[in-house]
C-alpha cells in the first residue's frame, strides 16, 4: 500500500499526517504512545478506506500546542482538521486517548462524523477498578504490561526490539509530556462525558483486550451502556493495543463494521 | 557570612528493613509505620531545638516542607514559621520555602506569610521554591505546569504585596475576581526573597534578573559556580550588581566537643543523602517538570548521585562537615572562599541524631563558630 506524508495547517499548527488508502475517509487517532504511522492493520484497512492517520499536536513531528488543557481541546482541534482536510463525514477510529477524542468529537458533534470505532479507550471513570496512572511508571515497565503477550505481538520485534534512537527518545519524551498535559487532572477521564454520550446515536464499535492492563475492560460495558448504538467486541488473549496484538482479526472487525456502509 | 539552622523533622522512627521493602521511603511507604506518639515528642523537640538555635546565636532559622515521606514531616512551612515567629526572638526566619506550583490559592499563601511577618517582628525571609516531583504527586498537581504555576503564583503573591486592593486576576493558571488582602507584611514593600536551585538553569537566571539571594543545595563546589555564573547572566541583564549577599549554599553540619563524636554525629546525614532519595525517577523528576535545558544541565554536572558516595567521600566533597568547632569553623571559611557566599545554611539534625549531640552542636556552633564567621 502507498502512503503519503502531509502537514497539514490548522488553527496555525502544523499536523503531520500519514494517508493511503482509497475508498471513504477514515481518521484514525492514535494512543498516548504517539503515532506508529501505517502498521500491518491500517494496510489491511486501507485496501477499502482511505486513512487518515495524524499525529496529534504537541506529540511526534506535528508542532506544539501548549495552550491545549485538555482532551476537549484536542477534539475541538480535529474537529476543525475534518474540514481543513475536507475528508467531509469520514468514520473515526480512535485508540486510547485517540479513542476518548473520537468519543468528545462524536458527542460535539455527531453529524460531523459517520461510524465511530472505540479501541480500549479512556475518557470515563471505571465503575470497576482504575485506569493504571501511566505517569507513575516509567516507559520500560508500560512497555510490559502495554500487551497481553509481547511474543505472541506479530511485529513486536520490529516496533521495540531495538534501542532507540536519541531522537526517537525525544520524541517519546514529547508525546509523554503532551499526554500528561491533556490527561493529567482528573486523570484520563471527563467526568461529565457520560452526560453527553447518549446523544452519539452513530453506529459504534467498541473494542477491548480481556487482558488490558491500562483500562479495566469492564469499561467496555459502560461505554457500550452509555452509547445508544454500540456493539462490544472483547478480544481474548489481548490487552490495551489490539491493533498491534491481534492486526488481522482487528482488521477483520474494523472492515466488517465499515464495510456496508461503504457509499 | 552568616550561619542558618536548618532541620528537616525527620521521622526516621520505623525499623530499616520495612523501608527497604519499597522501591521508596517516599509515596509508596505506607503510613501505618508514621508512629503518632513518637511524632508529637518529636514536633516539640524539634521546635525546642529551634528555639535554642535562636538564643544560640544562629543569624537564621531555617524550615521547609515536604509530604508523604519521612524524611521531612514539616508539612506546612507557614504553619511553623507562626510557632517560631512566636517563640523566637531574634533570629530571622527563612521559609526555603513554600511550595508555589503545587498551591492553588497564592492569595491566601500572600497572607499566611504577611501574618508570620507580623508576629515575627519583620523577620521573615520568603522563600519560594519550585518543590521535587513528589509534591507534585501529592498534590496531583500537573508537572506540565510547573514552571509556569512557579512563576505564575510568584507574580500574583507579588502584586498583593505591592499594589492596593481589590484588584482582578485572571491568569492562565490563576483567576480571582476579588483581590484585597487585610493581611500584608511588615516589612516594605515586602520580605525578602530566597530561591533555592539544584539544576535548573532558568531558576537561577530568573532569580539573578530580580535578585533574589539564591542558593544552591548540596552539588559540588563546581556546580555551584556555573549555577552562580547564570545568577550573574540574570542579575547582568537587568543591570543588577552581585554581591555575597546574594548567594548562599546548604551544607549538612556537625560540631561536637571531639572529632571522633562529631564524625559519629555526622553519619546520620548519610540517610537523607540515599535512602530517602531512593526511588524511581517519575516518581522524583515527573514528566515534563524539568526543562530540556535543565535536564541537560544536571545530567552534565551531576554525573554521580549523593546517594553512590560513602560517607567518608561526603566529608571529602563538602556536603557534610562533621568536625570540633574550630574545624568545622575551618571548613565553613573554606566554603566561604571557594564560592564567594554571604549565607551558609546548616542542614544541622537529621535521621536518628538525638537531642544532646543536636543540641551541644547548637551550643558549640554559637559559642564558637558563629563568632569566627562573622567576619569572613
Amino acid at each position: 500500500m502507498h502512503t503519503t506524508e502531509r502537514t497539514i495547517r490548522v488553527g496555525g499548527i502544523d499536523v503531520h499526517t500519514w494517508i493511503g488508502g482509497r475508498g471513504d475517509p477514515l481518521l484514525v487517532l492514535h494512543g498516548a504512545g504517539g503515532n506508529r504511522g501505517f502498521t500491518r492493520w491500517t494496510h489491511e484497512v486501507a485496501e477499502h478506506f482511505t486513512v487518515w492517520a495524524p499525529t496529534h499536536p504537541g506529540f511526534g513531528a506535528s508542532g506544539d500546542a501548549d495552550w491545549m488543557e485538555g482532551i476537549d481541546d484536542l477534539a475541538r482541534f480535529y474537529l476543525w482538521f475534518i474540514d481543513a482536510a475536507k475528508l467531509g463525514r469520514p468514520h473515526l477510529l480512535g485508540q486510547s486517548i485517540g479513542g476518548w477524542t473520537a468519543a468528545e468529537m462524536a458527542a460535539m458533534s455527531p453529524g460531523s462524523i459517520d461510524r465511530l470505532v472505540l479501541v480500549d479507550p479512556v475518557g470515563l471513570k471505571p465503575e470497576t477498578g482504575e485506569i493504571l496512572d501511566v505517569f507513575y511508571h516509567s516507559p520500560a515497565e508500560l512497555r510490559d504490561v502495554m500487551v497481553h503477550d509481547p511474543k505472541a505481538v506479530p511485529d513486536w520485534d520490529e516496533l521495540f526490539g531495538r534501542t532507540p534512537t536519541p531522537a526517537e527518545l525525544e520524541i517519546a519524551t514529547r508525546n509523554r509530556e503532551m499526554a500528561a498535559r491533556l490527561t493529567w487532572k482528573p486523570y484520563m477521564h471527563n467526568p461529565r462525558l457520560a452526560q453527553f454520550l447518549p446523544r452519539v446515536a452513530n453506529r459504534t464499535l467498541i473494542v477491548w483486550g480481556r487482558e488490558d492492563r491500562i483500562v479495566p475492560v469492564e469499561c467496555g460495558e459502560q461505554w457500550r451502556r452509555l452509547l445508544p448504538n454500540a456493539t462490544l467486541t472483547v478480544l481474548d488473549r489481548c490487552g490495551h493495543l489490539p491493533p498491534l496484538e491481534q492486526p488481522e482479526r482487528f482488521a477483520r472487525l474494523v472492515l466488517d463494521f465499515l464495510g456496508d456502509a461503504r457509499r | 557570612m552568616k550561619l542558618y539552622y536548618f532541620s528537616e523533622m525527620p521521622h526516621h522512627e520505623y525499623p530499616d528493613a520495612e523501608g527497604d521493602k519499597y522501591p521508596s521511603l517516599r509515596l509508596g511507604f505506607p503510613n501505618r509505620f508514621f508512629d503518632r506518639t513518637k511524632a508529637a515528642t518529636n514536633y516539640t523537640r524539634y521546635l525546642d531545638e529551634y528555639e535554642f538555635a535562636d538564643q544560640a546565636g544562629y543569624h537564621g532559622l531555617m524550615i521547609n516542607e515536604h509530604h508523604s515521606t519521612p524524611s521531612c514531616v514539616n508539612i506546612g512551612v507557614n504553619m511553623t514559621a507562626a510557632i517560631l515567629a512566636r517563640t523566637t526572638r531574634r533570629a530571622k526566619l527563612l521559609l526555603l520555602g513554600n511550595i508555589l506550583p503545587i498551591e492553588d490559592n497564592p492569595v491566601r499563601m500572600a497572607e499566611q506569610i504577611a501574618m508570620a511577618d507580623l508576629i515575627s517582628g519583620g523577620r521573615v525571609l520568603s522563600g519560594f521554591v519550585r518543590g521535587v516531583g513528589v509534591e507534585q504527586w501529592w498534590a496531583n498537581a500537573n508537572p506540565v505546569h510547573n514552571r509556569e504555576r512557579f512563576e505564575e503564583c510568584h507574580d500574583l503573591i507579588l502584586k498583593c504585596w505591592t499594589e492596593p486592593g481589590p484588584f482582578r486576576w485572571e491568569g492562565r493558571h490563576y483567576h480571582f475576581r476579588h483581590v484585597n488582602p487585610w493581611c500584608l507584611p511588615l516589612q516594605q514593600p515586602y520580605p525578602p526573597i530566597w530561591i533555592p536551585g539544584t539544576a535548573s538553569p532558568e531558576t537561577a537566571i530568573w532569580a539573578g534578573r530580580r535578585g533574589y539571594t539564591y542558593v544552591p543545595f548540596l552539588v559540588p563546589f563546581d556546580v555551584a559556580r556555573q549555577l552562580f555564573d547564570f545568577y550573574r547572566q540574570g542579575a547582568a541583564e537587568a543591570g543588577r550588581t552581585v554581591t555575597a549577599d546574594n548567594l548562599g549554599f546548604l551544607i549538612c553540619a556537625v560540631t561536637a566537643d571531639t572529632k571522633a563524636k562529631a564524625l559519629e554525629a555526622g553519619r546520620h546525614f548519610v540517610w537523607r543523602m540515599g535512602p530517602t532519595l531512593r526511588g524511581p525517577v517519575d516518581w522524583f523528576q515527573p514528566v515534563g517538570m524539568r526543562s530540556r535545558a535543565g535536564t541537560q544541565f544536571a545530567l552534565r554536572s551531576r554525573p554521580r548521585s549523593l546517594a553512590a558516595m560513602s560517607y567518608e567521600e561526603l566529608v571529602d566533597e563538602h556536603f557534610i562537615i562533621a568536625g570540633t568547632p574550630d574545624e568545622v569553623a575551618d571548613r565553613f571559611a573554606h566554603v566561604q572562599r571557594e564560592l564567594g557566599i554571604g549565607h551558609l545554611l546548616l542542614e544541622a539534625q537529621e535521621s536518628r541524631m538525638d537531642h544532646p549531640t543536636t543540641m551541644r552542636s547548637i551550643e558549640l556552633m554559637g559559642a564558637k563558630v558563629i563568632p569566627a564567621l562573622a567576619t569572613v
